[in-house]
């Protein structure tokens, strides 16, 4: 979980349909607080009145997935399934409690939050701070610079302090790093649906433009009509369980069976 | 095929492979260099004086807390001003490492969520800004104790250790209550009484040579006491400091530091599913 292969490994080349992620075995559980902000005096309070502060997730469990080079691979899944509790075990920010996680390339995240972690520094700032927290060099976020401030057209809002921005402006600016620093793996979580329709639009061009065979491409999202349009793979999870996987629109037939969602406008509406 | 780049496996409880996570927080300084600098530059933007406050601010203070015990004490002589100003400095290199570090991992948490990193680079940066705002008001010092006629010697030279144990003690320090921060947020709303006792506790306002040996034998117990006190004696008196006073800052230094690592490196795998 230490080095974020981003640095090392931008001129690795891999055979195509070669491993990218390799899942095995996954089980992840967790403790975490209920309290939204812990503190010491919530504790001291309840002391001796058996008031439980912590509570236990069995987020994933028994989880094989293989994804090759060239695919594109949808996950879906209801709320609280472990997509995103996936998608952060792959990227190794939370460690597997079980099982054994192997990436072969270079990972770029965009989980539900992106880049800004900063938000009184200025756009650019955080857009160095995060690529050089991912282990990019100064030189490599140079020449990207310009294209990623391109892409997400904040013109001169980049060199704004982020607290200035609207919740739009966040994401096109988190989409924009994720999507041009051409990593070998790209992780997008959810992160699709924010942003105006041109922009949306615009971002998923981009996804498709991205599926190349020398890349694996894993996106989350709930618009199912997004992920039949865009993927060649889908892998459904169910509280933790991988429930199936395979064929776009095999999978989401069975999820919607599952669901009752049938093909309602609501599932189908937002990318 | 190629050998993976990068593995996931299950840690247990304790610490994660040293060798590889210095190498990665190595790769990662020019990050913890350029924090550091926006973070000062975004303090400090748009006032007036712009960095200049980083000069002025710890001079106002010196100056301020000089007005103090001089009311209160009566005493006004250069010696007493230049150990106020060299200790109430070299005091706010700790407790700016505290009061960075305390909310570093809790505001980095997009960062946290979103990448993979050692962690502990976010508090580390919190110790390289405390010593950028050092060290300007050391240079101000040394103008100060020339215009006092404060003597000068060769001794002097024993300020470079006694700053490399406050670095040490306040990187341990910040790495420390970042970590427990994360698991009880009230502690960063503690922390400017702490910080307010430990200067009030420490020899800063008047002399540890003021103190009853009564009322010293509880100051072991105080990390930064002998600490200031050698560096008192450094700094004003341009001696050689008591080699007790280097030695108990030095042990206090190194289990903070020990300590604070430890719990540090083995829970910040945790961090993620805690903010």
């Amino acid at each position: 979980m230490i080095s974020l292969s981003a640095s090392n490994s931008l001129n690795s080349s891999h055979a195509v349909h070669g491993l990218a992620v390799s899942v095995q075995n996954v089980g992840l559980t967790y403790t975490t607080s209920i309290d939204k902000r812990p503190t010491l005096k919530a504790r001291l309070k309840s002391l001796g009145r058996g008031k439980k502060h912590t509570r236990v997730v069995n987020a994933l469990s028994q989880v094989n997935l293989d994804v090759h080079y060239g695919t594109v691979l949808g996950v879906i899944g209801s709320n609280g399934a472990g997509k995103s509790s996936l998608m952060r075990v792959i990227s190794g920010i939370v460690p597997p409690t079980e099982g054994r996680v192997e990436v072969h390339g270079s990972v770029s995240t965009l989980l539900a939050l992106g880049v800004g972690f900063n938000p009184s520094m200025t756009g650019r700032a955080n857009v160095y701070l995060g690529g050089l927290a991912a282990g990019m060099s100064r030189a490599e976020i140079d020449k990207q610079f310009d294209a990623i401030a391109d892409f997400s057209e904040l013109g001169e809002a980049i060199d704004a302090p982020m607290r200035t921005y609207s919740s739009g402006m966040y994401a096109r600016l988190a989409f924009s790093v994720a999507a041009t620093v051409q990593p070998d793996i790209l992780i997008v979580d959810e992160a699709l649906s924010t942003g105006d329709a041109h922009f949306k639009e615009k971002s998923l061009n981009r996804i498709k433009e991205l599926r190349t065979a020398d890349r694996a491409l894993i996106l989350v999202s709930h618009a199912m009509a997004t992920i039949e349009d865009v993927c060649n793979e889908v892998a459904w999870l169910h509280k933790g369980k991988l429930m199936a996987r395979g064929n776009p629109a095999e999978v989401i037939k069975q999820y919607r069976e599952f669901t009752n969602a049938g093909k309602s406008a609501a599932a189908n509406e937002d990318v | 095929m190629s050998a993976p780049v990068a593995i996931y496996e299950p840690f247990r409880a304790g610490l994660p492979p040293l060798g590889a996570y210095l190498r990665s927080l190595w790769t990662r300084r020019s990050f913890i260099a350029e924090f550091s600098r926006s973070e000062l530059r975004e303090q400090n933007y748009g006032s007036v004086f712009g960095q200049l406050w980083l000069v002025l601010n710890p001079l106002l203070l010196s100056g301020v807390y000089f007005l103090l015990i001089y009311i209160i004490g009566g005493q006004s002589d250069s010696t007493r001003y230049g150990h106020l100003t060299a200790s109430l400095f070299l005091f706010y290199l700790i407790s700016n490492s505290l009061t960075g570090g305390v909310k570093s991992i809790t505001a980095g948490q997009r960062l946290i969520l979103n990448t993979a990193f050692p962690r502990a680079m976010l508090p580390i940066s919190a110790l390289v800004i405390a010593l950028f705002k050092f060290v300007p008001t050391l240079a101000v010092f040394f103008v100060m104790r020339t215009i006092l006629g404060l003597d000068y010697s060769w001794q002097m030279f024993w300020a470079i250790p006694v700053i490399l144990i406050a670095l040490l003690m306040g990187l341990g320090m910040a790495i420390l209550i970042s970590c427990i921060n994360v698991y009880f947020r009230d502690i960063a709303s503690f922390l400017p009484y702490m910080t307010r006792s430990l200067l009030y506790l420490s020899p800063i306002l008047y002399q540890a040579s003021d103190l009853s040996d009564k009322l010293k034998s509880f100051e072991i117990a105080n990390p930064i006491f002998y600490l200031l006190d050698a560096w008192s004696q450094v700094m004003v008196y341009a001696q050689a400091p008591d080699m007790f006073s280097l030695l108990h800052s030095f042990i206090w230094a190194i289990a903070i530091f020990i300590i604070g690592t430890y719990f540090f490196l083995s829970r910040e795998r945790d961090f993620a599913v805690r903010l």
